[in-house]
């Protein structure tokens, strides 16, 4: 699959909402042909479209989702690989959405893709973010019943991630 | 992507005629932690809850407080088995991001030590599956063969592990025309010894038996669980960022998948194909190796040599980038973001193989007996280390020591059992 067709599929489920925001290509080794990542937006509201297109057109891999806590708002990349099973024949694609952090709710897009569960569990626990229809909620790396959420950049996070540390170095060398 | 047998994880998979098991996270088939809790019906395992995180070191949260090279040696750390891995997909985040080219020369040379890394690392995984068989000589046989590729990674790079061969641009170290009949050598070796490695593991009744339709994973199921490296392949799954998205000198080669098909098997998806995939990929990483030393471009070992000047470079820059390996386990990913004037990355999400394979061990497991626990567990050669990036203190309880040598005394029993 080309960057365009893939362009194509998503263009042709989302129509405008569709953000490119740019397709960049990397040349390796002495041959010059180059591998392509394609990097694109949709609003929230249609990320279970964007991915439901792309399972229709062939079969998407996630690789995982990766986030950026900006203060206002979480940044969220979905990073899929489309069109793998060919020479060449692969497109990275980074699908992101940005979540308000004042209503930390995403749809679940395990139902249609059941790889992207183990991301969205960590999602969850890291960030806090409530995943609508998850079959499974509880935290997956973290301990169950830990609250904190790590990757979140405001400062009460932050300071509360830190002392839970201090204290659990504190009783780990208590007898040291 | 409707699946009944993924559809039983998520809904727990359980009924009133189960009793459950606790296994881990000290247990007999991984020397790392994680927890299994198994729900049977007799011997049969009719349901599983996986808890990783017990090896959860934040590294992701330390790199987005030291500059960019502080981060690429700890990025080495976080393996020490895939410690080429990390750094090739840091290093390749990086350079897309920043625009930073590498040189042919150097690409040949990461190319190089990233398949020495795969010769070693599936050779280990041989040997831990024959361990948890209760064939201990193979164990010994396959680690004592592995030693040349060891010493060879040492000769090449100084260590043994965490080689500091990456360097965004380019790599630390040549491999000089002197040093290269020690690679010949090695290579030779090992073209010599595989028949004799897969004669071993593939055509030995009693692995056979306690391996085939053993810890099945479908296509179905590893496409619509996202599953990656040799445990999609082993399933049919024909994926490999070497052949789909070629980088490095990869983009130079026409690398194939290796599936079960280039045995003349039809993939089942058990334990057996899983064998099958990682001894051929020894094989394929030998020729990868051939194919590089032979066309080693000449050149320059990197596009900014003086470490000031490439800092510099990296705190002007700007972007996001994402880098992406074919590790031995499968592949591994990460992304970055850089603002400029900035030292540290502002943003670094790691993504190893374990984690994308981690929702494979439910269907494999299922179906099968307590005694197939320990083969099926290390059928995806899982990495905790690479895949649980905080440090938590976690109860280890009699129950779990207890079941390690009951575990391992059903296994070695079952096989001996099949034995006769």
């Amino acid at each position: 699959m080309t960057s365009d067709e893939l362009l194509a599929v998503l263009s042709g489920k989302l129509g405008g909402e569709l953000t490119v925001l740019r397709s960049v290509e990397h040349r390796h080794g002495e041959a010059g042909r180059p591998i392509v990542d394609l990097w694109v937006e949709v609003p929230l509201a249609r990320l279970r479209d964007a991915v439901a297109a792309l399972c229709d057109a062939s079969p998407p891999h996630i690789t995982v989702i990766s986030g950026d806590d900006l203060g206002d708002r979480i940044i969220l990349n979905y990073h899929f690989s489309v069109g793998w099973g060919t020479h060449y024949g692969e497109v990275a694609l980074i699908l992101r959405t940005s979540v308000p952090t004042d209503n930390l709710t995403i749809p679940t897009i395990s139902d249609l893709l059941p790889g992207a569960l183990t991301a969205e569990r960590e999602k969850h626990e890291f960030y806090g973010i409530t995943v609508d229809g998850i079959p499974d909620d509880r935290n997956l790396f973290l301990p169950e019943d830990m609250t904190i959420h790590p990757w979140r950049k405001d400062e009460a996070s932050v300071q509360r991630t830190t002392s839970m540390v201090k204290r659990l170095v504190k009783w780990e060398t208590r007898d040291a | 992507m409707h699946n009944e047998r993924i559809n039983i994880q998520l809904d727990g998979g359980k009924s009133e005629m189960t009793y459950s098991i606790p296994i881990g996270p000290t247990h007999p088939a991984l020397k790392e932690p994680i927890r299994f809790s198994f729900e049977l019906e007799g011997e049969r395992i009719v349901g599983v809850d996986i808890k990783p995180g017990f090896a959860h070191r934040g590294i992701e949260y330390m790199g987005m407080r030291r500059n960019l090279i502080q981060t690429l040696y700890l990025s080495e750390r976080i393996c020490g088995i895939c410690s080429i891995s990390h750094p090739l997909a840091l290093t390749q985040a990086v350079e897309h991001a920043a625009g930073i080219e590498v040189p042919p020369r150097a690409q040949a040379i990461r190319t190089i030590i990233g398949e020495l890394e795969r010769i070693h690392s599936h050779i280990l995984w041989a040997g831990v599956g024959a361990h948890e068989l209760g064939f201990d000589t193979l164990l010994h046989l396959s680690w004592n063969v592995r030693e040349k590729v060891m010493d060879l990674l040492e000769q090449l790079t100084g260590n043994r592990v965490d080689y500091a061969i990456p360097i965004y641009g380019g790599v630390r170290r040549d491999i000089p025309e002197e040093k290269a009949h020690l690679a010949y050598e090695a290579l030779d070796y090992y073209k010599r010894l595989l028949g004799d490695m897969i004669d071993a593991f593939l055509h030995d009744k009693s692995v056979e038996m306690r391996t085939k339709n053993v810890g099945v994973l479908t296509y179905d199921e590893a496409v619509a669980l996202c599953a990656v490296g040799p445990t999609a392949r082993a399933s049919g799954v024909n994926r490999d960022v070497r052949q789909d998205w070629p980088y490095y000198t990869f983009a130079d080669m026409q690398i194939q998948a290796i599936t079960p098909r280039d045995f003349g098997r039809e993939p089942v998806g058990d334990v057996y194909d899983n064998i099958i995939v990682r001894l051929l990929e020894v094989g394929q990483a030998i020729d990868i190796i051939e194919h590089c030393m032979e066309h080693m471009p000449s050149g320059e070992l990197m596009s900014i040599p003086k470490v000031p000047a490439l800092l510099a470079a990296l705190k002007k820059a700007e972007g996001e980038g994402i880098g992406r390996h074919e590790a031995p386990r499968g592949e591994v990913f990460h992304y970055i973001r850089l603002e400029a004037d900035v030292e540290e990355p502002v943003a670094w999400k790691v993504r190893a193989p374990t984690y994308g394979n981690l929702m494979s061990w439910v269907p494999k497991f299922l179906g099968d007996e307590i005694a197939d626990i320990p083969i099926i567990a290390a059928s995806i050669d899982p990495c905790m280390c690479c895949m649980d990036r905080v440090h938590f203190v976690t109860r280890a309880g009699d129950r779990s020591t207890q079941w390690k040598q009951e575990l391992v005394r059903r296994s070695r029993e079952k096989t001996r059992r099949m034995c006769g």
